[in-house]
């Protein structure tokens, strides 16, 4: 070892190159004595002190490196081309990327528009497009996007509310079967190409002479009538009709024969105190439901002054009017006339009441009718009819009498005459009075569009957004006429029976995208403006009508049909109103507020002009065969929705059928036609030339020898959703009928098909002892007379007292009220004497907490969703059934017997007292559902969004429409209502905000927000002093299920039934229980008390309450 | 030969006097054969069986609990129904092993060891329910506490976790004392064979056993501590079981009754399928006379009495609902008797109270024919009861609007199917691979071979 290394590698001792080649050979690694000396070395010439090393490690540089380099002998590739090539190839490769996660641009505001706060929603007042109602609206959105429609609450007519169709457009808008483009022949066209082909036809129609028609629903808007009138200017050839499969169409011609004018007063239903319904189902499926409802639910107030109204309806059909009705008369629709008759008759010829007893016209006309005959023909209730008279006469002036829709002009002529004999006119308001912008076209004018067609007269047919080959009367056959058209242009926002004819189809915006201006009532017209740009390349039909006015091809802009609405309403409305405030100021206003009230007057109507009440009724036939009335589907309409998945799925209020329409009868109609009722059974109608064959649904309350059935199903052409689902009812809609919906002489027989309706409630016999009336034995639905309150107000915890003891006061064993808090309490009260079951509340409930559609199948084996249901509950005969609705939803129990079952925690208690669920948490045993004793809990049995029509539900832009305060739920969890929780949290963020502890009526639920009456309300428990805690403790006020003490925090107020009652309460005031009420009772001292009121207790539950 | 006419005579537990040698290829022999072709025959159905259950399974996980008949007033179906019915089955190897041990009744041996690994399978069986049952399976482990980040831990108020914990419980001690009965076996398993990879296993397994006094002393302690532990559970598994239904509140769950008439139901159900199984076995096997007629009569007298009180439930059920006054109590047991599910109760009733009856006579509890049927009929109604239990409770609860109607699906029936096949194709392979009787035991029970002071009395045989 000659060689001496320190510990840094410096040599230290140089030696000779001989000895280095020799330890090539043999490499003899150095063992250093000293563990510290090691010799560390980077290379064997290092090792073994290869000069060259030595002298490398000398020099700082290696020779060269610190000269320039030489430009020319570089690369030509420079370091710049090289990234940039680098830069390229990556982007490239990025970019073609199929699986790149582009979900759309998703874009920070850079300049944020003002008003906008990510996160906070946006409201904007609109109207509605829904019926020919046009409510006004407020609609909700977020960043952007509308995502829940309610009614807007300063609007006159609709006060906020709206019904179930205006709650579901929010699905219409989404559509993911919506036209994109406009189509030639199924083939997208660009907009310029069609508008410019249209125009020259529409010319060449407009010189040669030949006829240019335009279909469209009524006209409810002054603008839209503008455009019209504006384009039969330019094209002279043009005619407009105007067609509403269901329509008011007969109470309008019979007011203008009565009173001559078209301009029907509204009733002020909250003035009435007694109401005659004829075949009217006014506060469900009829023009102006919104305001009905929430007026007649003023004469229903428990805490009202006022008494309760008292309702009577006459009807053949079984309708929620007919439920809600402290009497009803079972009466075939064919024989309603007679029935105004013998009224009119035993008024005016009887009792002599009114100036009309005096005109021998009147007498003369109705002497012939008796009400005793009429009674025994029909086998009506005589007391019932008795009762009927004698509170007509004694409340002239505040009685009215209510005709339906579907009744023949001369009904209404005479129910009129009525009216006005009985004083019912005074109940006509002054103030609210519809108005027609347009009337609807007369048979005479669609018979003459028809013929034209088949002449071969017409060059252009322009659908405006109607559906003529499925809605019109199937005698015009008006799918072969509708061909002979020379060109054919639909309009509309999906895919129908017409578009699939027509040569164009043009995408129609929806009304979220659309502005407009509505004209219903004479002082009123509500503004309507678009919340979202068009989703698709789709134009509103008004502006396709202004381009094709203008006549020039590129004639549309954006703004167009904007600038015209505000043009028309700057010279039609605002003038008469006289602002102080100049028009752009006063247009932003009316916008915001989303109406303006006019100085408008109605055309003054003239009295009562007997001319046209012949008093030849003559209608009623008593053959033996069967009378069937048309009505439009409960939930879809005439079937403009039925592609709306959420519309669908909505049960039917009596039968709660789903994603059907059927045939229903009356339990001796289905025995005369030898069904088995609540079977597969179908039946085989046949309306004169007009057949089908249609599921039978024994409705139990259906006047026999009468056939119910709903249209608006059965659609050939449609979205994913609404195609084939149903029967097309429409096969017997005809010219033929007494009026478009009423057909006498009607044959019926049973059919060798079978088709299985599904319902979300299981129907089981009404008469069926062991199930007969449970839902009183059970005390969910308590019920009282009117009077009885009256007499009593205690009258509802009479049947709770046991021996003098409140039942209250009996200890339930083992429960503590850990969850009694003294902030606030959530809680909520139903009014049952307000709910009419319309389920509006449903669909608001589906939209504001994204619940899911399950479709029919899954309907069938019991797993819809709704979180919030009404249950209908039978009572009396299946000829006399009396209905009950309850709408039913987590009770938020203090005792929830879901929670303490759940193996994870994934359902636990609030502070606040809600009932809450951890969807993350959920592994889904279900052993919650199965301990609920309501069984309100709904479990996702599938990712339903992926099942529903292929997975409708997961199509863009679907996923846009859903509530992002809400999460949506995966496959295998468990979900409820959560009392709207997510609203509840933001009260509580704002309050903090606010610094301030949140307040009961900081919140609103979506259901209370959509129930038409108002019979629902939500607040904190705790605050004693507030309105919401009066109506949770009012005396009439119950929770479902007492007995097993979970402690619900949902109460009902009962139902009070204004029955004819003159007598008072024997039982009224019972001075024990005041006493009672004071004494508690000690389970220790007192056992053998305590034994014997148990057993009272239960004696008193298989009494009946109400008799 | 002559015996004193002051006692009974008590009936040989094995009958022919066999050699130990002659007992050792009896019991031993089928696991050293090859497979039959009687074997391969069930083994084909039963795994064919599993293999249906198999895909069912898999379809459930890919599409969902929807492709069960399961809804929304009847959360519970087949899935839990099995699962009572599954874990029930394990209660009769416990307690013929561990209770019956406990009382020294010595006739179980020859049973112990098969109705023990029934036991385990039934259980395994029954295990694969819970969790397949959840909506979302893998996050099942949500039902162990576990120290977490997110400080969540599971409800101990829900009986549902008490059951992961009762029938977890149940597995183990189940399996250990059935391992532990297992070595001496094992250890001659080890000795007989001849080949190598085999006796490596057997000698992993017989933990060293080489029959030394020293060895059977800690064996026998070992054995009867685990007995101890495992008598309990027999009591408390089914009694857990029992809560699910009867802590909740609907009517026809909510019953005090439930514990003891479950844990009877279960011990009813157990000996139904010990003994159905037994017939079998004891036929194939050639093992008449180690498992004998007594044996069979024996469980028939503990069917008949278990059966009977299971009746005498049924009955008492009604006549508390009627006492109670309890009106939502008295519409579920009319329901259930005549309502729309009416034929699964008189199924239940029929098979669980009414045929049983038969084993009164000696002549039917004695006769193979009669009682094969019998035990059959009483696995079907003891499913039933479980079905009854489940489906009638929940179908018509408190609100009448929310009554609904539970049909199954093929996807039920085929792991209904599988759950069987299961059971059936492990039972099968344990009864290739072990002796399915006790030899060691049987050996200490057979005639001759107690310590006799009556020598002439047993030459005179």
């Amino acid at each position: 070892m000659d060689k001496k290394i320190n510990i840094s590698g410096k040599i230290l001792d140089n030696s000779s190159e001989e000895i280095i080649e020799k330890a090539i050979v043999i490499p003899e690694v150095p063992k250093p004595a000293d563990p510290k000396d090691i010799n560390y070395w980077r290379s064997f010439k290092e090792l073994y002190s290869n000069p060259d090393f030595i002298r490398a490690k000398k020099l700082e540089f290696q020779p060269g490196e610190l000269e320039r380099p030489d430009v020319d002998k570089m690369s030509a590739f420079s370091r710049r081309k090289f990234l940039a090539l680098m830069t390229a190839s990556a982007a490239v490769a990025a970019a073609g990327c199929s699986n790149y996660k582009d979900r759309g641009e998703i874009i920070p505001y850079n300049r944020k528009p003002e008003e906008v706060t990510l996160g906070r929603p946006d409201y904007y007042a609109s109207a509605c497009d829904g019926c020919a109602a046009a409510c006004g609206v407020l609609i909700k959105t977020r960043e952007g996007r509308p995502i829940k429609v309610d009614g807007n609450p300063d609007h006159p007519v609709n006060k906020g509310k709206i019904c179930s169709i205006g709650q579901a457009s929010i699905l219409n808008l989404y559509e993911p079967d919506r036209i994109k483009n406009p189509m030639l022949n199924g083939k997208d066209i660009k907009w310029q190409d069609a508008d410019d082909k249209i125009i020259t036809s529409l010319r060449s129609a407009a010189s040669s002479g030949k006829e240019i028609a335009i279909l469209t629903s009524k006209v409810i808007s002054p603008s839209y009538k503008k455009v019209l009138d504006e384009f039969i200017a330019v094209y002279p050839t043009a005619k407009v009709y105007t067609y509403d499969q269901f329509n008011d169409n007969a109470k309008l011609s019979a007011w203008q024969k009565s009173y001559g004018t078209r301009n029907i007063p509204t009733i002020k239903f909250n003035e009435a105190k007694i109401i005659l319904a004829v075949e009217s189902d006014f506060l469900s499926t009829e023009l102006n439901k919104v305001e009905n409802v929430r007026l007649f639910a003023e004469g229903r107030d428990v805490f009202s002054e006022k008494d309760f109204n008292r309702l009577y309806s006459v009807e053949g059909a079984m309708t929620q009017t007919g439920m809600k009705a402290d009497y009803r008369l079972r009466l075939r629709t064919d024989a309603m006339e007679d029935f105004v008759m013998s009224l009119l008759s035993e008024f005016i010829t009887k009792k002599k009441i009114s100036t009309f007893a005096t005109d021998t016209k009147y007498g003369n006309a109705v002497s012939k009718y008796s009400i005793d005959e009429f009674a025994k023909k029909y086998g009506l209730d005589k007391s019932v009819l008795d009762h009927l008279v004698s509170d007509l006469e004694k409340n002239q002036g505040s009685s009215i009498v209510v005709g339906g829709e579907s009744l023949a002009e001369s009904t209404h002529i005479a129910i009129n005459l009525l009216n006005d004999v009985i004083g019912g006119s005074k109940l006509y308001s002054s103030e609210s009075i519809f108005e027609e912008v347009m009337p609807l076209s007369s048979k005479a004018d669609i018979d003459n569009l028809v013929s034209d067609l088949n002449a071969g007269k017409i060059a252009v047919m322009i659908n405006s957004d109607i559906n003529p080959v499925y809605n019109f009367p199937t005698d015009y056959n008006f799918a072969e006429a509708y061909k002979k058209a020379a060109l054919k242009i639909s309009i509309s926002e999906l895919v129908n029976e017409t578009t699939a004819l027509s040569d164009y189809t043009l995408p129609g915006c929806n009304f979220m995208e659309s502005w407009g201006d509505y004209k219903t009532r004479t002082n009123i017209v509500t503004l309507q403006q678009p919340v979202i740009n068009p989703l698709y390349n789709s134009r509103q039909k008004e502006a396709m009508l202004l381009t094709w006015t203008k006549g020039n091809k590129d004639g549309y802009t954006y703004n167009l049909y904007h600038e015209y609405v505000k043009s028309t309403f700057e010279k039609d409305v605002f003038p008469s109103l006289k602002a102080s405030a100049d028009f752009n100021r006063f247009w932003f206003a009316a916008l915001h507020d989303g109406f303006v009230v006019t100085k408008d007057k109605a055309k003054e109507s003239t009295p009562y002009q007997g001319d046209n009440f012949t008093g030849s009724a003559g209608k009623s036939t008593a053959s033996n065969d069967f009378v069937l009335l048309l009505n439009k589907h409960h939930s879809t309409g005439d079937g403009k929705y039925a592609n709306n998945a959420w519309l669908q799925e909505l049960p039917h209020p009596m039968s709660k059928i789903v994603w059907d329409n059927y045939a229903a009868v009356s339990v001796k109609t289905a025995k005369d036609l030898n069904l088995a009722g609540n079977s597969k059974d179908m039946i085989n109608i046949s309306n004169g030339n007009f057949k089908m064959e249609i599921p039978v649904f024994v409705q139990p309350g259906i006047a026999d020898k009468m056939i119910v059935v709903e249209t608006g199903q059965g659609r050939t052409v449609s979205g994913a959703i609404g195609q084939n689902v149903g029967f097309n009812a429409n096969k017997l809609f005809s010219n033929t009928g007494v009026t478009p919906y009423l057909y006498y002489n009607v044959k019926a027989d049973k059919s060798a098909g079978s088709y299985e309706l599904v319902s979300t409630q299981e129907h089981h016999a009404i008469d069926d002892p062991v199930t007969q009336d449970l839902q009183f034995k059970r005390k969910i639905i308590r019920e009282a007379t009117y009077n009885e309150y009256k007499n009593n107000e205690e009258v509802l915890k009479e049947e709770e007292y046991v021996d003098g003891v409140l039942l209250e006061k009996f200890p339930s064993i083992n429960q503590n009220n850990q969850f009694s808090t003294t902030d606030v309490k959530w809680a909520m009260v139903i009014d049952m004497n307000k709910c009419m079951g319309c389920n509006d509340c449903t669909i608001a409930c589906m939209v504001e907490n994204n619940i899911p559609v399950v479709g029919k199948d899954q309907v069938r084996v019991n797993r819809e969703m709704h979180w919030l249901r009404i249950d209908r509950y039978y009572s009396g005969t299946p000829d006399a059934p009396k209905a009950t609705f309850q709408p039913m939803l987590c009770q938020h129990c203090d005792n929830a017997p879901c929670e303490n079952v759940c193996p994870v925690a994934a359902t636990t208690h609030s502070p606040d007292g809600i009932n809450g669920m951890a969807y993350n948490r959920c592994v889904g045993t279900r052993y919650c559902a199965n301990n609920c004793p309501y069984k309100v809990r709904r479990f996702n049995y599938f990712n339903w969004r992926d099942r529903v029509a292929d997975g409708f539900f997961q199509q863009q832009p679907i996923d846009q429409m859903f509530n992002p305060e809400v999460t949506v739920r995966s496959r295998g969890v468990m979900e409820k209502c959560t009392f709207c929780i997510q609203r509840v949290m933001d009260a509580r963020m704002v309050a903090s905000q606010e610094g301030r502890m949140v307040k009961g009526d900081d919140v609103t639920t979506a259901c209370q927000d959509a129930c038409n009456t108002s019979a629902i309300a939500f607040g904190d428990m705790n605050n004693k002093e507030s309105e919401f805690n009066r109506y949770r403790t009012h005396k009439l006020s119950y929770t479902v299920l007492d007995d097993i003490k979970v402690k619900p925090n949902v109460t009902y107020i009962a139902t009070l039934r204004n029955v004819y009652e003159a007598s008072v309460h024997p039982e009224g005031n019972n001075p024990v229980k005041k006493d009672a009420e004071t004494k508690t009772i000690n389970p220790e001292g007192n056992k053998e008390g305590f034994k014997d009121s148990i057993k009272e207790t239960h004696k008193d539950y298989t009494k009946e309450p109400v008799k | 030969m002559s015996f004193d006419s002051t006692y009974t005579k008590e009936l040989p537990l094995v009958e022919s006097r066999s050699s130990f040698k002659e007992l050792d290829d009896v019991i031993i022999g089928p696991t050293e054969r090859k497979p039959s072709k009687k074997f391969l025959a069930a083994i084909t159905i039963s795994s064919t069986a599993l293999l249906i259950g198999v895909v069912c399974v898999c379809f459930t996980l890919y599409y969902g609990i929807g492709m069960w008949g399961n809804n929304n007033p009847v959360g519970w179906g087949f899935d839990i129904v099995n699962f009572v019915f599954w874990i029930g089955i394990g209660h009769a190897g416990t307690l013929i092993s561990a209770i019956l041990f406990l009382f020294r009744q010595k006739w179980r041996t020859a049973i112990a060891r098969f109705a023990e690994a029934m036991t385990i399978f039934a259980v395994m069986t029954a295990g694969i329910f819970p969790v397949l049952h959840t909506g979302r399976p893998w996050l099942a482990g949500y039902l162990i506490p576990y120290p977490n980040q997110n400080a969540l831990w599971v409800n101990f108020t829900s009986p549902l976790l008490w059951d992961v914990f009762a029938v977890s419980t149940y597995l183990t001690i189940s399996a250990v004392f059935w391992g532990i009965g297992l070595v001496p076996d094992i250890a001659l398993m080890r000795d007989r064979t001849k080949s190598g990879i085999k006796k490596t296993i057997y000698k992993v397994l017989s933990l060293g056993w080489k029959n030394s006094n020293r060895n059977w002393q800690h064996y026998e302690r070992a054995y009867l501590i685990l007995a101890g532990i495992s008598a309990p559970l027999v009591l408390s598994v089914h009694t857990i079981v029992s809560f699910d239904f009867a802590v909740s509140v609907i009517p026809g769950w909510h019953t005090t009754i439930f514990p003891p008439y479950f844990v009877a139901g279960a011990v009813f159900s157990g000996f139904g399928m010990v003994s159905t199984v037994l017939i079998f076995l004891r036929k194939i096997f050639d093992m008449e006379h180690i498992i004998t007629i007594n044996h069979i009569e024996k469980m028939n007298k503990i069917l008949l009495a278990t059966g009977s009180i299971v009746g005498y439930a049924y009955a008492m059920e009604f006549f508390i609902a009627w006492y109670s006054g309890n009106q939502f109590e008295s519409f579920v047991f009319l329901n259930r008797a005549f309502g729309p599910y009416w034929w699964a109760y008189w199924i239940m009733v029929s098979c669980n109270v009414g045929f049983p009856q038969l084993f009164w006579f000696k002549k039917v509890r004695r006769s193979i024919a009669i009682t094969l049927p019998l035990v059959i009929l009483v696995n079907v109604g003891m499913w039933f009861e479980r079905f009854v239990i489940i489906v009638t409770s929940l179908h018509r609860d408190f609100l009448p609007a929310s009554w609904g109607m539970y049909t199954p699906t093929w996807v039920d029936g085929g792991i209904l199917l599988g759950s069987f096949g299961m059971f059936f194709t492990l039972l099968l392979l344990f009864a290739k691979t072990f002796p399915s009787v006790s030899v060691a035991e049987i050996k200490a029970v057979t005639t001759g071979a107690q310590p006799s002071h009556n020598h002439l009395n047993n030459n005179a045989h």
